[in-house]
């Protein structure tokens, strides 16, 4: 009885320990949260198209994927949605910096209850509870302070925050009702949001532009199938997901 | 040491805040737990002992998922009973308050359970048999007599309630100032690049606060003894 036990607690171990086969054709990707639908569309096609490759994607907060990857994560195709990031992990000798390009653009709205009187930033005030992505680490909550900055209500908002780990959890606050709306990206409200809708669009001279810059990382540039599909991240092909999805691409 | 804001500084004092609030709201309603499982019998006693004791085993994520659905805008008893009192729990400090207090519940009863086993079953028949009536004898016996395992339970569950993390994050959020604890922003500072010092600092805080706790429950334990 006893060696029974022994012998299947050895045996699980085994199993658990051999459970993650790495075949050769591994892709890592840390992507920001708002590009999950385009990178799944894109990977899932060349997957088809190449079989023996495989993914695993990582989507977040632009800054914690950035973080992860300076901690050792594996990452072989890094895409930031804000530049910043992006040359945090080039100061550290992460990325690749012959393969930086920019991948996409993006436009920042506010997404909430529909019905809401809420129709310009200055309005924002006047509401009990906004989400927005943690400045600390998600770009969409950098440029939304921005723009308190820019309209001068940072103080008035100071206590009225919620901070959500990524861009699509602080859209699901606003579609769940639980907060008056959120700041989030054009293309997050247009694809994933059920409930909540665009109240207006936050005027471009109020923050900088949303870029979605993007690279290889340095141990990504030494696996041929990730570089292969970063060619495909540049490709036509690309931009045709890109604006299916309701990205800028120019 | 890096400079705390104003922010770091209401995380602190928040945390003990809810805490504090959390553990001194449950006691009451853990020791009314903790007599009846001890000194009744009644059909469905092992279902509320159950349910007592979930939060010890469940993922504390899915506590908060459940209070979320339950008490948010669109719960049965968020839009039935809180909307039109005017009530909003979700994304305030009094969420966190519930949240806490659901988790640490189960330590608190164990421990006041345990107090209560230990009384000599003599003195609580002997205070019957003099005349007192049941609740007479709770405050007069089994209260004073089960202290030891009151105040050990209430730390325990102030101490659990410092480090609570996945169901105050799901229905208080993470608003700087209002809702976000120690554990909250260690979780935004160690997500953002920049944010190790602080997040180090904050931990530092944590376990400056916990060694104080568990002291404090080792003197008192002491105490008690000697008192014994």
């Amino acid at each position: 009885m006893k060696q029974a036990v022994v012998m299947s607690l050895a045996a699980l171990t085994v199993i658990l320990c051999c459970s993650s086969p790495l075949f050769a054709g591994e892709i890592n990707l840390a992507v920001a949260a708002s590009l999950k639908e385009v990178l799944n569309e894109l990977s899932d096609n060349y997957a088809k198209t190449h079989p023996g490759v495989g993914f695993r994607k990582n989507y977040g907060g632009s800054g914690a994927l950035a973080k992860q990857i300076e901690n050792g994560a594996p990452a072989d195709i890094f895409i930031s949605a804000n530049t910043e990031w992006l040359d945090y992990l080039k100061a550290r000798k992460q990325a690749d910096e012959k393969s930086i390009a920019t991948f996409t653009y993006n436009v920042l709205v506010f997404a909430g209850k529909p019905g809401l009187k809420a129709t310009g930033v200055q309005d924002v005030v006047k509401l009990d509870r906004i989400a927005i992505g943690s400045p600390k680490s998600v770009p969409a909550g950098e440029y939304a302070m921005e723009a308190f900055k820019k309209a001068g209500i940072s103080k008035q908002l100071e206590k009225k925050l919620v901070m959500a780990k990524d861009v699509r959890e602080c859209l699901m606050y606003a579609d769940r009702g639980e907060v008056d709306g959120a700041f989030v990206y054009k293309t997050d409200a247009q694809q994933a949001a059920r409930n909540a809708k665009i109240l207006f669009v936050v005027p471009q001279e109020y923050y900088p532009r949303v870029t979605y810059p993007m690279a290889l990382t340095v141990n990504g540039a030494k696996n041929a199938e990730a570089a292969a599909f970063y060619n495909v991240l540049k490709s036509v092909e690309a931009q045709a997901v890109l604006k299916k999805h309701g990205f800028i691409v120019k | 040491m890096p400079e705390f804001t104003s922010a770091e500084y209401t995380a602190i004092l928040l945390s003990l805040k809810v805490s504090i609030v959390a553990t001194l709201l449950s006691l009451p309603f853990g020791f009314s737990a903790a007599y009846v499982m001890t000194y009744r019998k009644f059909r469905g006693k092992f279902v509320l002992d159950l349910i007592v004791n979930l939060p010890l085993t469940l993922p504390p994520v899915v506590i908060g998922y459940i209070l979320l659905v339950v008490l948010g805008q669109n719960g049965v008893i968020g839009k039935q009973i809180l909307q039109p009192l005017g009530i909003k729990l979700i994304f305030t400090w009094k969420a966190a308050v519930i949240a806490t207090a659901v988790v640490g519940f189960p330590l608190l009863v164990r421990s006041i359970r345990i107090g209560m086993e230990t009384i000599d079953q003599g003195l609580v028949q002997a205070s019957r048999t003099l005349g007192a009536g049941w609740f007479d004898t709770v405050m007069t016996v089994i209260l004073p007599l089960s202290l030891r395992g009151v105040i050990a339970g209430s730390a325990l569950m102030f101490a659990r309630g410092l480090g609570e993390f996945g169901a105050t994050i799901i229905v208080a959020g993470n608003i700087p100032g209002v809702t976000q604890t120690i554990p909250l922003a260690i979780y935004e500072y160690a997500s953002s690049p920049d944010g190790d010092r602080m997040a180090l600092a904050l931990c530092v805080v944590s376990v400056v606060i916990s060694v104080v706790v568990l002291l404090f429950h080792e003197y008192l334990s002491r105490r008690m003894i000697r008192v014994d």
